[in-house]
């Protein structure tokens, strides 16, 4: 997609970082997902400068530099800096990190059975919060699982690897358990009292993406219902964001996507962006692969 | 020379008036010892600013005005209706102002008039544009999901914002900017919020009038969840959610430097399971008025709700961010009762 490359390069920003649109102020998320896609050295390079610049002292990554404290980003970070074998050291710290945060568990037997009752969930299972001091929730679980199992791909020999591993396992079975009944995931609620809470396509895709990572097969049940919702999900979606998300995943799966994918390149504006937007753009990207 | 004798001192060491003293003081001590104790947890000083404002402001502060205009349906003069409450209410001045609409799109579900009529928007932007306003947005960050282009075109925004050729703002990915929360209600010291809000100089919440099952109500405050952004506190905001509803609600009403006012689509209301489920219910009114926790008790006292007992209202009205006693609330326009209905209770999850 050369059109879209140019884009992107046209909008970094000059402290090397992308936003959520052109000009915008540069964000962890936008900045690692546009890393995942772009090959032009220089532009990596900056970009990478950019996101080593931001880790904190603690190893994490908040959501940009006016941030005074670490949080989801980091699972970003780190599954972009995985990819630059000159990061191992920043990668590790990242993922130590990671591997200290989790979501808060609820251990008190008469709470965990009002929220089993409220959403028809385990809340001592953990996952990963969107920041320090949260519940568990899917994306940043998803996230992180990516991460980790991208920074263990980097550095296998590491005393981290087996840490790592018990994580990743331990997430994978979190997003099981909220898993929505009619298949895929939302943020993590797939009841509220007796009401299903629909899926989401971005939910479900970052879920597959993770899960697929873990190594977790299609002849898990809820892996094989989601995929079944994804499908149907993304042949009626119509936004960008939506129809990258779900293509993606489905691809990453080995999945037909039908005339899903030229339904997104129909969306593509006339400066080879979608939406305007460098992070649904290199979304977009990840999905033509 | 002395009249007592010695054995008379010697049954009484004090006096009498020295004694009702000395009791009078032990019982003010014990009183600020037990106050003292009772407020801890967020602090004597911040407890007895509150109670001082919250006093003044029921002594002394003038009437909150909330308007009320009737409006049967989206398909009638829905203009008109807003133009009228508006007038009737004390709302900020439009002219010249950089104005953002903040509807409440928390999200679509089929058949389920959960999120702000689009109707009632165009009505907004199209008065707004009659004042006078130098710059109009929409905006909203979503709770749910993070696709809000998803939201916008299944509740029939995109094609509002087009026809209306009006800029929209996802407020959970804007630029951001920290705010100091001056209240002290909840352990933040500082909100990130969007800097389109900052940058306002008239923040319109125009909320859907309906239950919700962790508020009881939501309206114009609760849908000021919508300015915190996503990518700081994730979706659905939990983390705001853990610092206690009631404060966190307290906050956003107190600490937004920007002037707000409150526009409410009550035309068809939603009771029950809010605020995503339960059920229509046709109210026929348009709610305005720019103190807020005025709007929020007058609609509830549409809903059928008594204010007083609804926590965040209580609350914020305690700690004096605004009015809902209806002796301080002028109603202006329509007669409450005109509207008044019995919501069905969410279920409580609280």
């Amino acid at each position: 997609m050369p059109n879209a490359t140019e884009f992107l390069l046209r909008a970094q920003n000059a402290d090397g970082g992308w936003g959520y649109r052109v000009g915008g102020t540069s964000y962890v998320e936008p900045t690692a997902a546009v890393l995942l896609v772009l090959s032009d050295p220089n532009a990596r390079a900056r970009g990478r400068d950019f996101l080593l610049a931001l880790q904190r002292a603690d190893g994490g990554w908040g959501i940009a530099a006016l941030d005074p404290e670490s949080g989801w980003m980091t699972a970003w970070a780190i599954r972009a800096l995985a990819d630059f074998p000159e990061t191992r050291d920043a990668v590790a710290r990242g993922a130590q990190w990671l591997l200290a945060i989790e979501g808060q568990r609820v251990t008190d037997p008469d709470a965990r059975r009002i929220i089993r009752e409220l959403h028809k969930i385990d809340s001592a299972r953990g996952g990963w919060p969107w920041q320090r001091g949260d519940a568990s929730w899917v994306h940043p679980t998803a996230l992180a699982l990516c991460a980790l199992v991208a920074a263990g791909a980097h550095d296998p020999s590491t005393p981290l690897h087996s840490a790592q591993d018990a994580r990743v396992r331990e997430g994978a079975q979190y997003l099981f358990d909220r898993a929505c009944p009619d298949g895929g995931w939302n943020i993590g609620n797939p009841w509220m009292l007796d009401k299903k809470i629909p899926a989401t396509i971005q939910d479900t895709a970052i879920a597959l993406l993770a899960l697929r990572a873990a190594q977790v097969t299609r002849g898990e049940a809820r892996v094989a219902k989601a995929i079944e919702y994804l499908r149907d999900a993304v042949a009626r979606a119509q936004t960008p964001a939506e129809l990258a998300w779900g293509i993606w995943a489905l691809r990453e799966w080995g999945l037909e996507i039908g005339d899903s994918l030229a339904r997104l390149n129909a969306l593509q504006r006339a400066d080879g962006s979608w939406d305007g937007n460098p992070f649904i753009t290199a979304i977009a990207m990840a999905s033509q692969k | 020379m002395s009249h007592q004798s010695p054995i008379s001192n010697l049954q009484s060491p004090i006096s009498r008036r020295a004694f009702l003293r000395l009791a009078l003081l032990t019982g003010i001590a014990a009183g600020a010892g037990v106050i003292y104790k009772a407020t801890e947890p967020v602090g004597f000083d911040r407890w007895f600013r509150w109670m001082v404002r919250g006093n003044l402001a029921r002594w002394f502060a003038p009437n909150a005005r909330v308007a009320l205009a009737a409006c049967p349906s989206y398909d009638a003069d829905v203009l008109g209706a807003l133009r009228a409450a508006w007038q009737s209410a004390a709302m900020p001045e439009l002219r010249g102002a950089r104005v953002v609409i903040k509807p409440n799109l928390v999200d679509f579900v089929d058949g389920v008039p959960c999120f702000t009529h689009p109707r009632v928007a165009q009505a907004m932007i199209q008065l707004a544009r009659e004042l006078g306003a130098r710059a109009i947005v929409v905006a909203e960050g979503t709770t749910f999901r993070r696709d809000v282009q998803a939201v916008l075109d299944a509740t029939g925004y995109t094609d509002l914002l087009a026809r209306e050729r009006i800029a929209f703002v996802d407020l959970n990915y804007d630029d951001l900017v920290e705010v100091p929360l001056r209240g002290g209600y909840t352990r933040l010291k500082t909100l990130f919020v969007a800097q389109t809000i900052r940058d306002a100089d008239v923040l319109i919440s125009l909320p859907k009038m309906k239950t919700h099952h962790w508020t009881q109500i939501s309206v114009s405050i609760k849908n000021f969840f919508g300015i915190v952004p996503g990518i700081k506190y994730g979706w659905p905001k939990n983390t705001l959610h853990f610092q206690g509803i009631p404060a966190v609600l307290a906050e956003l009403a107190d600490s937004l430097q920007t002037r707000a006012c409150a526009v409410v689509d009550g035309i068809v209301g939603l009771e029950g399971d809010g605020p995503l489920f339960g059920n229509a219910v046709s109210s026929g009114v348009i709610v305005a008025g720019s103190d807020l926790l005025a709007v929020d008790a007058t609609s509830a006292r549409l809903m059928g709700f008594e204010p007083a007992q609804i926590d965040y209202l209580d609350f914020a009205a305690w700690a004096g961010i605004g009015a809902i006693d209806a002796r301080k609330i002028e109603i202006a326009g329509e007669s409450l009762a005109r509207f008044q209905r019995t919501y069905e209770r969410p279920p409580h999850m609280g």
